[in-house]
C-alpha cells in the first residue's frame, strides 16, 4: 500500500502543488483545509506523514493540530512536518526557527513556505524510510 | 532730602523760644508751626498736620511735655521726637527717651546747637526709615517665595504624572495626587514616610541605582507594569550646587494606552507581513515548479501555474494599492476631493464597470437608481465614492454562487443618499458580521477559501464612508444573502 500522506493548509495553491509534487513520487496524498477535517480522517487511517500550516482558521490551529497528533498515544509516531509562511514570532509562544522548540512539540521539520520540491520531497523520504 | 519739604512742630509756651525757633529754622528752609502747649500741639497734629519733626518743652500748662511725647509717637511713629528743656536732668532725658524721643536740647541753646540736633536726627531717621522700607520689601518677597512655593505645590498636585521625591536617607519627602493613586501605599503614611513602605523592590532597585552612581546627572528609565497598568517610570538625581546628590525624583508615566497601540501596531505588522508572504510564496512555489522541470511539457498544466501565479500576483497588488489607501487614511494624508458629485452617476457607472465580471458568474447584476433624484448631489471624492461602490458590487459578485443577483439600489434616506448591494450570495453569520469591517478579517470556510480577497476591502470602504461623515451597515442571512448599506451625506 502507498504512504498515506495528509496536507493540511488553507491556501489551495499550496494544497494543489504540494499534492503534484508528492503525488509525482507515488504517494498518496490527502488534502485538508482545516484541522478538524484532517483529525476526523485520522480515525478512518491512520497516515505516515502529516504536512501541515500553521495559520488557518484560528491563529494557531496547524499548531494544535501538531499538538494533538504528538500527544495522543496512538499518533505520536507520525511524523510532523510543518510548512508556514508565519513571517517570525507570532501571537502564539512558539518560534518555529527555533530547533528546541520545533522538538519541545515534536515535530520532526519546518519548512518556510513555498519549500522547494526537492527539499520537501527529500524529508518526506527521509522521514518515511 | 531737601529741607522745603520737611514741616516742623514747636512746642513751647515761652513764645521767645518758639519765635527764635521759627526765625532759625525758617532761615535753614524748613516750614514751621509752632503750638503753646500739649494740647494745642495734638489739636494741630489731629488736623491732619503731617511733621517730620517735633521739638517739644517738657514744662508746658494743661499738657505736659513727656505726655505729649507719648501721644505724638502714637499718632506717628516716624516722628522724630526731640526734647527742648530747661531742666535738663539726666531723669527726664532718660524719661523723655522712653517716651520715644530721640535728643534732647538743653535751654538756652543757640541756633547752631539746634540745627546739629535737628540734622542729626533727621540723618538717624532717615537712615532708620531706610532700614524699615528695606525691611518691609524683604518680608514682601518672603511673602512672594511662599506664594511662589504654594504655586508649585499647586502645579504639582495637578500634574497628571505621578511623582515622588525622595531624600539621601531614602524617606518619600514629596509625592502628589497622582502619585497616592498610582501607588497606593504611598497615600497612606503622613509626608516624609520611607521608600521602603511602599513595598516596591523594583522601585526601590531603580532609587538605589541614582544613588549608587554619584556625582553627575543621569537619568533611570524603565517600563514597571502596576496593577493592571504599565508605567514609563523616570528617576533623576537631584543635584545640588556643590555637586552633591541630594535625592531622587521618580515621575511616573501612565502608558497602559501607548503599549495597547504599540502591540495592535505590531499585531498589524505581522499580520500585514504574513498577508503579504502568503501570495508571493504561492506565486514563488509555482513558478519553482515550473522552473525545477517538476511540471512536464504539458502547455496545459504550464498555463494553469501561470494563471494561479497570475490571480495570486494580481490579489498581491491589489493588497498593496489597499494598505497604501489605509496608510493614507490613518496618518491624514489621504487627500479628499470634494466637489459636488452626481450619486446616482457614479453609481450607474460603477455597476457598468462591473457588469463582466457579474456575466461571467451567470449572476443577474441590476441598478434601481429611481429612489435617488438626478438633481440630488453629495458634496464627496468622486473616486473614493466609486472605490466604495465598487468594493461593496465586487464583493457581492464574489461571495454569490453561479446563476444569482446582485441588486444595487439608490433612495434618499432623509439627509442622505443612501446606496445599498443586496446579493444572494453565501451569507454572513451574526458573529461574522461585526468583524467584517476589521482589517485582514476574511471568513474562512469551504467556499471563500477559492475566493481571493485581501481582508482590507471593506476595512478601506469603512473607513472611506467615515472620511465623508456616512455610515455603512450591513444585514446578512447565512445562505440567503447580504445587504451592504452605505450612506453618504447629500449638497
Amino acid at each position: 500500500m502507498k504512504s498515506l500522506i495528509l496536507l493540511v493548509d488553507d491556501d489551495r495553491d499550496f494544497l494543489e502543488m504540494n499534492r503534484g509534487i508528492l503525488e509525482a513520487q507515488g504517494f498518496q496524498v490527502s488534502c485538508f483545509t482545516d484541522t478538524d477535517g484532517t483529525w476526523e480522517s485520522m480515525g478512518i487511517r491512520k497516515p505516515d506523514l502529516v504536512i501541515t500550516d500553521l495559520m488557518m482558521k484560528s491563529l494557531n490551529s496547524g499548531f494544535s493540530l501538531a499538538r494533538k497528533i504528538k500527544s495522543d498515544a496512538k499518533y505520536q509516531d507520525v511524523p510532523v512536518i510543518i510548512v508556514t509562511a508565519v513571517a517570525s514570532k507570532r501571537g502564539f509562544d512558539f518560534n518555529p526557527k527555533n530547533r528546541e522548540e520545533l522538538e519541545a512539540i515534536g515535530c520532526e521539520a519546518y519548512f518556510d513556505k513555498p519549500v522547494s520540491p526537492q527539499l520537501l520531497v527529500a524529508k518526506v523520504k527521509e522521514l518515511l524510510s | 532730602m531737601s529741607s522745603e519739604e520737611l514741616h516742623i512742630l514747636v512746642v513751647d509756651d515761652e513764645l521767645g523760644i518758639r519765635e527764635g525757633c521759627r526765625k532759625v529754622l525758617s532761615e535753614e528752609g524748613f516750614k514751621v508751626t509752632t503750638a503753646s502747649d500739649g494740647l494745642e500741639a495734638l489739636e494741630i497734629c489731629k488736623r491732619g498736620n503731617k511733621f517730620s519733626v517735633a521739638l517739644v518743652d517738657l514744662m508746658m500748662p494743661r499738657l505736659g511735655g513727656l505726655e505729649l511725647l507719648g501721644r505724638l509717637r502714637a499718632l506717628d511713629p516716624d516722628l522724630l521726637l526731640i526734647i527742648i528743656t530747661a531742666h535738663a536732668t539726666i531723669d527726664t532725658a532718660v524719661e523723655g527717651t522712653k517716651q520715644g524721643a530721640y535728643s534732647y536740647i538743653p535751654k538756652p541753646f543757640t541756633p547752631d546747637e539746634l540745627m546739629l540736633t535737628i540734622r542729626n536726627g533727621l540723618e538717624r531717621q532717615s537712615l532708620a526709615l531706610e532700614a524699615k522700607r528695606l525691611r518691609e520689601e524683604r518680608e514682601r518677597r518672603l511673602l512672594e517665595v511662599a506664594t511662589e512655593r504654594s504655586r508649585c505645590g499647586t502645579i504639582l498636585k495637578c500634574i497628571t504624572d505621578g511623582l515622588l521625591v525622595i531624600n539621601r536617607e531614602k524617606l518619600v519627602v514629596l509625592r502628589n495626587n497622582a502619585a497616592a493613586q498610582i501607588l497606593p501605599k504611598a497615600s497612606k503614611p503622613e509626608i516624609p514616610f520611607p521608600l521602603a513602605s511602599l513595598e516596591d523592590p523594583k522601585i526601590e532597585k531603580l532609587i538605589d541605582e541614582i544613588f549608587k552612581d554619584e556625582p553627575g546627572p543621569r537619568i533611570v528609565s524603565q517600563e514597571l507594569a502596576m496593577g493592571k497598568n504599565t508605567f514609563m517610570v523616570n528617576i533623576s538625581p537631584v543635584i545640588e550646587p556643590n555637586g552633591e546628590t541630594s535625592g531622587a525624583v521618580a515621575v511616573f508615566r501612565d502608558i497602559t494606552e501607548l503599549k495597547k497601540l504599540e502591540t495592535a501596531k505590531s499585531m498589524f505588522v505581522s499580520m500585514v507581513a504574513h498577508e503579504l508572504k502568503s501570495p508571493l510564496a504561492a506565486t514563488e512555489g509555482w513558478l519553482n515548479l515550473l522552473l525545477s522541470g517538476v511540471i512536464k511539457d504539458d502547455p496545459k498544466e504550464a498555463r494553469h501555474v501561470i494563471e494561479r501565479s497570475y490571480i495570486r500576483v494580481k490579489t498581491l497588488r491589489g493588497l498593496v494599492a489597499e494598505l497604501l489607501n489605509i496608510t493614507a487614511i490613518e496618518t491624514g494624508n489621504f487627500q479628499l476631493h470634494r466637489a459636488n458629485v452626481d450619486v446616482a452617476a457614479i453609481a450607474r457607472r460603477t455597476v457598468e464597470a462591473a457588469g463582466e465580471k457579474a456575466q461571467g458568474k451567470a449572476i443577474e447584476l441590476a441598478l434601481n437608481d429611481r429612489g435617488l433624484e438626478e438633481t440630488k448631489t453629495a458634496l464627496a471624492d468622486e473616486e473614493a465614492l466609486a472605490l466604495i461602490f465598487s468594493n461593496l458590487i465586487d464583493n457581492a459578485i464574489k461571495y454569490t454562487p453561479q446563476g444569482g443577483t446582485v441588486m444595487v439600489q439608490l433612495a434618499q434616506n432623509g439627509m442622505y443618499a443612501s446606496f445599498s448591494v443586496k446579493d444572494t450570495g453565501i451569507g454572513i453569520k451574526a458573529e461574522e458580521l461585526e468583524k467584517v469591517f476589521d482589517e485582514f478579517y476574511r471568513i474562512k470556510n469551504e467556499v471563500t477559501l477559492d475566493i481571493p480577497g485581501t481582508g482590507l476591502g471593506l476595512s478601506l470602504v469603512k473607513r472611506l464612508v467615515q472620511l465623508h461623515q456616512g455610515q455603512i451597515e450591513a444585514q446578512s442571512t447565512p445562505g440567503t444573502g447580504s445587504v451592504f448599506t452605505v450612506r453618504i451625506p447629500l449638497s
